[in-house]
């Protein structure tokens, strides 16, 4: 809208790494990756007899993991620490979220570079340990302790300790390991921690200005343009590539519209804007007392429309796992808005969603004696597709509170609207999370440079998906303002 | 200025093309190729069963029970006009209540067609097309719009009250072919949208009708290299750019 945020957009275009960076770096990952299954699977083998002169490597390893989470090497309670983070997870990747979501204003345009850029950076030139390469290490670490437990006394003291700390995790944890697999899935999730924070980091360096970045409506191009433009480009790689015999891999963005949530959003912003045309109109007619009077108000609802902070640690994945909760919640918060038949819709995606989750899950167990179990291209193109339906109707029954906030000139609290917006973001975060993990589970015996890019895939959608929530959301003010106007012009009439 | 998703989605693609291709990605890929996208909007008086004409021809199902629309909904599917030619159709499907005449008049702009629907069997609706035909073309304004009149419920011949000859005569005089239809037995659905796509497919094609910038009526789609040889293609392509 300003000129300011012109210059700022425009600065951090400018920060951003040269185009060549993402292709020179894609060498590395591939590297670290043919580095890490072999040995893997080496130690697989291992596993029945102990490898005393192994050892020092893996606790080189770990010495390397601590000093790149900035903690000091050797220290049991760091250890210890270290390892609850990992477990009960999120830590990082939680903030990042909370970040993403609390600074709603965050553009899909500008954030969408910077975070190219970051995911490049992230996953090769920053030294990101790969999911399997940290779950290879917590099986190590679960190895020495049975190392440990055998006559090995020639470790130092301060390697006694540091293993000694990670023990008590593990051995309450191995019993559950060994059934479910749950290392290689913390592995993942140590990883997507990581790219969490470097992402928030590299954010912070390429944008200072980030926070201050305005949202969508003060934008020249709407939303749904921007998507429209980039559902395009998807169509056409997807359709070179299928001229050269290429695979494909599963589209948020074709999904999305296959949902009609492009549609939805295009209509709500029509609505929006005309809206806004409105309210500007009406405040030029009016003077005085009464115009003071009137953006005061209109600043009122304005103000509603501040996010609640929506703190994703308290996101539990095992929590709510047939969505029930979130259900309930959900239906109390659209009571009031006369949009039942568009929140059951709403509803019925999620269910999907939530089945689609225990589906994968119970292939997983069964894989042992089937070999039906998902490739990783399936579970990936499920969570996608979930993703992009709860997007999609979570922006439909915007839409359809818009329309019936108009013709009803009902009084539709901004407060209802914005709790909503939270729960919905929070529901996404925790699929995207389930997802992950089915994804880690499914893609064990992947190689990681297949299956690093499915996952953060997953999250960066997840993410997106949030962003398009919330920018649906903002849409939703002029029509709120407008209507309370129009609330006002009848109240004096009578 | 595209969100990050999309060319993060890409480099994944270009990570897994080393592996096998199969089958069943290109064919629900092949599904999603076609030459353009027309935006159709369905009008016409509340209860005389345009939802339930859009679900026939989208969903190839009848809904006996169905909630008026509030505002508008969205429905899209591909449609062959010749061998090879796929036009996909979004349709915009707006509530005939009175009451929404006002947001729905907000989403007239961006169509290239529309169906205009009357009941048959209801007298006042044939009555109001032509006030739905003002409505309509005041408000897509500067573009212009294709319609079809479209006589809804024919399968409820004995209730007729709006007799063939009049719905024609009317039609002709405002420019519009004249269809009937019947969502429950199936009668001419496929063939009112594809007489209407043909229609405007040869507009298009004309150059009567061109693709613009900010506006949604017509868009390109993207043809894989098997089948852009077609020369419209190339040709409005070229039409496109400049």
């Amino acid at each position: 809208m300003s000129d300011g945020e012109d210059s700022c957009t425009a600065a951090t275009e400018g920060s951003t790494s040269p185009p060549g960076t993402p292709d020179m770096s894609l060498p590395v990952a591939m590297d670290t990756s043919t580095d890490v299954a072999p040995t893997r699977r080496a130690r697989r083998r291992a596993e029945s007899q102990p490898e005393i002169e192994e050892t020092p490597k893996q606790q080189q390893q770990q010495q390397q993991q601590q000093e790149e989470k900035g903690e000091e090497p050797g220290q049991a309670s760091s250890q210890s620490s270290q390892s609850s983070v990992a477990h009960t997870g999120w830590g990082y990747w939680g903030s990042w979220g909370k970040s993403i979501l609390s600074t709603a204003t965050a553009t899909v345009a500008t954030v969408g570079q910077g975070l190219t850029q970051v995911m490049e950076k992230a996953e090769t030139s920053l030294g990101i340990p790969s999911p399997t390469e940290l779950s290879a290490q917590l099986e190590e670490e679960h190895r020495q302790d049975v190392v440990m437990d055998g006559s090995n006394e020639a470790d130092t003291a301060d390697d006694l300790s540091a293993v000694g700390g990670a023990m008590g995790m593990l051995s309450s944890l191995s019993s559950v390991v060994q059934s479910t697999g749950k290392t290689v899935i913390s592995g993942g999730l140590d990883a997507l921690e990581f790219i969490g924070k470097k992402t928030m980091d590299v954010i912070a360096e390429g944008d200072p200005g980030f926070k201050k970045t305005k949202g969508l409506m003060s934008r020249n191009a709407t939303l749904s343009q921007v998507l429209r433009e980039a559902k395009e480009r998807e169509q056409l790689q997807t359709t070179e590539s299928d001229a050269s015999e290429k695979k494909t891999v599963a589209h948020y963005g074709v999904m999305f519209d296959d949902f009609q949530g492009l549609s939805h959003l295009e209509a709500l912003e029509i609505l929006s804007r005309e809206s806004e045309a409105k309210v500007r109109s009406v405040l030029t007619t009016l003077s005085g007392d009464e115009l003071l009077q009137l953006r005061d108000e209109l600043d009122f609802i304005k103000d509603s429309f501040a996010l609640v902070e929506f703190d994703d640690e308290d996101v539990d994945e095992k929590k709510d796992e047939d969505g029930s909760e979130f259900e309930k919640e959900f239906m109390e918060a659209v009571e009031g808005l006369s949009v039942s038949a568009t929140a059951h819709k709403l509803m019925t995606a999620c269910r999907s969603a939530c089945t689609n989750v225990s589906i994968t899950n119970q292939r997983k167990e069964e894989e042992e004696s089937e070999r039906t179990t998902h490739s990783v291209e399936e579970v990936h193109a499920a969570a996608i597709r979930s993703l992009a339906e709860l997007t999609a109707r979570s922006i439909e029954l915007f839409h359809k509170v818009a329309e019936t906030t108009l013709f009803s000139g009902g009084c539709t609290e901004a407060s209802v609207l914005s709790q909503l917006t939270v729960l919905l973001c929070k529901e996404l975060s925790l699929l995207s999370k389930r997802f992950t993990s089915c994804l880690t589970a499914a893609g064990a015996n992947e190689k990681a440079d297949v299956l690093n890019p499915l996952i953060t895939g997953v999250f960066l959608e997840a993410s997106n998906s949030a962003s398009y929530i919330q920018d649906a959301f903002l849409l939703l003010l002029p029509i709120l303002q407008i209507s309370h106007i129009k609330r006002n012009a009848e109240a004096s009439q009578q | 200025m595209f969100p990050f998703c999309f060319t993060y989605a890409n480099t994944c693609r270009k990570q897994t093309d080393a592996h096998t291709h199969t089958h069943r990605a290109r064919s629900r890929v092949m599904e999603a190729i076609w030459l353009y996208q027309f935006r159709l909007i369905v009008i016409g008086d509340s209860t005389v069963g345009k939802s339930c004409l859009i679900r026939r021809f989208t969903e190839g199902r009848f809904a006996q029970v169905s909630d008026p629309t509030v505002g508008v909904d969205f429905f899209s599917r591909l449609v062959e006009i010749e061998p090879g030619k796929r036009i996909k159709l979004q349709i915009w499907d707006t509530a005939g209540q009175e009451r929404f005449r006002s947001i729905t008049r907000a989403y007239y702009r961006n169509s290239v067609g529309g169906l205009l629907l009357f009941d048959i069997t209801n007298r006042r609706s044939f009555q109001n097309v032509h006030d739905w035909l003002e409505e309509a073309r005041s408000h897509v304004q500067p573009h212009s719009i294709v319609f079809l009149l479209v006589g809804h419920k024919c399968d409820l011949e004995p209730q007729r009250q709006v007799s063939r000859q009049e719905a024609e005569k009317l039609a002709g005089a405002y420019g519009m072919r004249y269809v009937e239809t019947s969502a429950r037995d199936a009668i001419n659905v496929e063939h009112a949208f594809t007489e209407l796509t043909r229609d405007i497919f040869a507009l298009v094609r004309s150059g009567d009708i061109t693709i613009q910038e900010g506006w949604e009526g017509v868009k390109s789609g993207f043809v894989p290299n098997v089948v852009h040889s077609s020369e419209e293609v190339t040709k409005s392509d070229r039409r496109c750019l400049c």
